[in-house]
């Protein structure tokens, strides 16, 4: 029996980076004698550490079968990433494969991805950084995004690519992590921006490049001065306003691909929104940069079938909520919009579970004293005493008619518990999903799913990394205020490998602030239904991602009168209309 | 052994399953399967192109073997022969006796090399190269696998090498350079095209600009995209150790008048070789 020599040195092992014995030409080309592994083997002769002859002879067939797999003309990913997909549910699109083999064998790692949104721009720029893994090319690499989407990036490179990241959190970072995602707002800092400037990366990926527009910028200059070998930028709008933007966006990755910028204006510019010679400035676009549409038809998603379900309080359940939120405002109107966090969730969890309102006031008490103190105990009473949960009689009346699996997602993992609690006790098999599982355990939960129970109660983070496609029922128990993290919640179901019309089901408590957020979404900004990942880039557009939840807690905290709230709500509606309208205005059709 | 038809299951101990999997990996029972069906049916780890399982493996198995060593035993060459031989063709016109006569062994090292070729795309080869290091020279043949046997010798018995080993692997490196080479360089000539157009672009971008740091950082990143460049690694070695037959004979001339001197014969290469 062959016996193994363990070489495994712990979890920091890294690999050194080459070093050159001889350099020499021949002709053409440079010819490297690399002295990496060779040392190695020296170091081996000289501590006599012989390995058995069957351990060479198999390392070297192993050798032979890498060396061969790496000759292959497609991609290496696509092959490599099988197991994975299906184990995850991951189906890539063919326009997705694509462009990722023209990136590699066309473009030489050098693209702007400009896909319309929905059309996987992070799994196309994933495929290209597995690819350039895999074929030994990238080593070093970095990732930039807005703030909020760097979770994004590192769950779905781990989850899809099985490429674990680091996210970039002390100065150290930089240099330590072989692949980094990083917040963009905080690399182009000091003393950031000098560190990574200073480094070779093999690879470079600019999540939302459009923010680099403009060439006078902070972000862009920075995005100008890194080192690296391939890039790619990744927007669904290269050009809004001025075709400057997208001769702004090329310098960054190929400059010169389009000539000065006086010669570009001469060839190409009508005037800065209307482009001269379009057939020979598509042609050189071509050459760097790829946009796949929507309507080229690649891309098909079944129907979203929204099902808003209007719950009345009893009277007892509607006193407390008033209370709750009377004291959410006193409170936030005396610390002011700067502490604002414990107040979003307490509000929030009113209109949840008063389970959950109760365990989160039983916390704030802690730093509170005098009448305050006594105005939260009074009320923690009052919560304890209410036993009518109209909420989860509804719940319960609703999955009595759906006669298939159902996702029920709650944001607190106390009315996860209740949910649970309930539904058992009415005689129905359950499972928790939430964002302690380990991934294991997360894989088996969703198995269980699949194979065993009908209803799966998941918490927000429990909602992001895996894919339910064989259900298309999504019940939301309670409304997350950002937009976004529903996206997540029904992107679960609602993604590609979906065969039927996804049904989502709106608990709302009538005279609750359910009700302005249930009208914001749904009947003003129609977020149900758009476009899967539209609305993330128009919140990025209007930089709204983040804060869109203390916007709307401002909101309530500012006006008592409900057709305030409503006009307030329909300012940002607004707003997020006017940027869905950018946004599809700037698709510069015949250009891009 | 097969638990059910197509599904393998193996005993790995901690050691390597740390190997495998990573440090905080246990020993446990490994299932797998050669079948995609019943991969997900049994849960059973899928052995196939691109499959995790088959990746971890490859990469332990890569890891092992980087130095080892074999020998080719004397028995398989018929030592009279190679007697009459040395003895015939080291005595034009005079007379030969062999004296004594020693069995030892040469050292051969053999590298297998990884070079990649990277223009515009990366293409990788290996290639393995046998170096003489008695004489620094590249064996012109593969060594014969079916007389290898693995394992050292005696170390008394192990004639000194006369080549160091850096510059056995840079000759053998140099080799596989001028193989690689003879095989057309137009992978070459097209990442050169390509690098003379994108330069072009830049200097056009950069006008009267040209001797800035911002062109001079540009320019290199072109270059560390597109010069074909040919990277040669040792990827392995092992160090063979084949017979050589070492006689000391006397030679009496036309004049009847003698002398000793030694002769090793190394029956690989082919050689005579004179030591005194």
């Amino acid at each position: 029996m062959l016996q193994f020599v363990p070489c495994f040195t712990g979890p920091t092992h890294k690999q050194e980076s080459p070093t050159v014995l001889q350099e020499d030409s021949a002709g053409l080309y440079k010819v490297e004698i690399r002295g990496t592994s060779f040392k190695r083997i020296l170091s081996h002769w000289r501590a006599k550490r012989w390995d058995g002859w069957s351990w060479y002879q198999l390392a070297k067939r192993a050798d032979s079968l890498a060396t061969a797999q790496n000759r292959s003309a497609g991609l290496l990913a696509v092959e490599h990433l099988q197991e994975r997909w299906a184990q995850t549910g991951v189906v890539p699109y063919e326009h997705q494969i694509r462009t990722a083999e023209r990136v590699i064998h066309e473009m030489q790692g050098q693209a702007i991805l400009a896909d319309e949104v929905g059309l996987g721009k992070t799994i196309e720029a994933g495929l290209i950084l597995k690819e350039y893994i895999l074929r030994g090319l990238a080593k070093k690499v970095l990732i930039l995004t807005p703030a909020s989407l760097v979770w994004q990036w590192y769950h779905e490179l781990y989850e899809k690519f099985g490429i674990t990241a680091g996210i970039q959190r002390t100065q150290w970072d930089w240099q330590f992590a072989d692949i980094l995602i990083a917040s963009i707002d905080t690399a182009k800092r000091e003393p950031h921006a000098s560190i990574v400037s200073s480094l070779i990366y093999d690879l470079v990926i600019v999540d939302e490049a459009h923010k680099l527009k403009n060439s006078s910028t902070a972000s862009y200059r920075f995005v100008n001065s890194i080192q690296k070998k391939y890039c790619l930028m990744l927007t669904a709008t290269p050009v809004q306003n001025d075709l400057k933007e997208l001769y702004n966006l090329i310098g960054l990755i190929k400059p010169g691909q389009l000539g000065s910028y006086q010669s570009f204006k001469a060839r190409f510019m009508e005037d800065k929104r209307t482009p001269k010679n379009p057939t020979e400035l598509r042609k050189l676009l071509d050459q760097v940069m790829i946009r796949n549409r929507r309507d080229e038809g690649q891309v098909r998603f079944t129907a979203r079938i929204v099902h808003p379900l209007v719950i009345s309080l009893d009277p007892k359940e509607q006193d407390i909520y008033n209370r709750v939120t009377e004291f959410v405002k006193a409170q936030g109107r005396r610390t002011g919009l700067s502490n604002m966090l414990p107040l979003i969730t307490l509000q929030r969890e009113v209109c949840s579970s008063f389970l959950a309102t109760a365990l989160t006031l039983e916390k704030m008490m802690g730093n509170m004293q005098g009448p305050e103190l006594e105005q939260a105990a009074a009320l923690l009473k009052n919560l304890a005493e209410v036993k009518q949960n109209s909420k989860c009689d509804a719940l319960e009346r609703l999955v009595s008619q759906i006669d298939d699996k159902a996702i029920i997602f709650t944001e607190y993992k106390a009315s996860q518990e209740y949910i649970r609690y309930r539904l058992e006790k009415a005689g129905y098999r359950t499972l928790a999903f939430d964002g302690s599982l380990s991934r294991g355990k997360k894989q088996w939960v969703r198995h269980m799913f699949q194979r065993e129970a009908q209803f799966l109660v998941s918490t927000e983070s429990g909602g992001e990394g895996l894919n339910f496609q064989f259900c298309n029922q999504v019940i939301n128990y309670d409304l997350p205020w950002n937009p976004m993290r529903l996206e997540q919640r029904i992107g679960r179901v609602h993604r590609l490998g979906q065969t039927r019309d996804v049904h989502i089901y709106n608990l709302i408590t009538k005279g609750t602030v359910e009700e302005h957020i249930m009208y914001l979404l749904h009947q003003k900004i129609n977020m149900f239904e758009s476009i899967i990942g539209e609305l993330d880039a128009i919140l990025l557009h209007l930089n709204l991602g983040k804060s869109f939840e203390s916007e709307l807690m401002k909101i309530f905290l500012e006006h008592e009168r409900s057709d305030r709230i409503k006009e307030s709500l329909d300012q940002i509606a607004e707003q997020i209309l006017q940027g869905r309208a950018e946004i599809e205005a700037s698709s510069w059709e015949g250009l891009l | 052994m097969e638990i059910r038809r197509g599904v393998w299951q193996v005993r790995a101990d901690d050691a390597l399953m740390k190997e495998l999997d990573g440090w905080r990996s246990q020993g446990r029972l490994l299932q797998f399967t050669f079948d995609r069906g019943l991969a997900s049916a049994y849960g059973a780890d899928l052995i196939g192109p691109g499959s995790y399982r088959l990746n971890t493996l490859l990469n332990l198995i890569r890891r092992q073997g980087v130095l080892s060593q074999a020998h080719i035993p004397h028995h398989f060459f018929y030592e009279p022969n190679i007697r009459r031989k040395v003895v015939t063709s080291s005595s034009s016109g005079e007379r030969a006796y062999v004296l004594t006569s020693s069995s030892l062994y040469g050292q051969y090292l053999q590298l297998e090399l990884l070079a990649e070729a990277r223009g515009l795309q990366k293409k990788e080869s290996l290639h393995t190269v046998t170096v003489n290091l008695s004489s620094g020279e590249i064996l012109k043949f593969p060594l014969p696998a079916h007389l290898i046997q693995g394992g050292g010798v005696d170390p008394a018995l192990v004639v000194k090498r006369k080549c160091s080993l850096k510059n056995a692997y840079l000759s053998a490196a140099a080799h596989v350079a001028g193989a690689i080479a003879e095989q057309g360089q137009e992978w070459a000539q097209e990442a050169l095209e390509s690098m003379a157009a994108e330069t072009e672009k830049l200097n056009a971008f950069f006008q009267g600009r040209s001797d800035s740091a911002e062109y001079e950082a540009k320019l290199q990143e072109l270059q560390r995209r597109m010069q074909p460049v040919l990277a040669i690694d040792a990827v392995r070695g092992a160090v063979i150790y084949a017979p050589l037959f070492r006689y000391r004979l006397v030679v009496v001339d036309a004049q009847a008048r003698e002398r000793t001197k030694t002769v090793t014969y190394d029956p690989i290469a082919n050689l005579h070789e004179l030591d005194q």
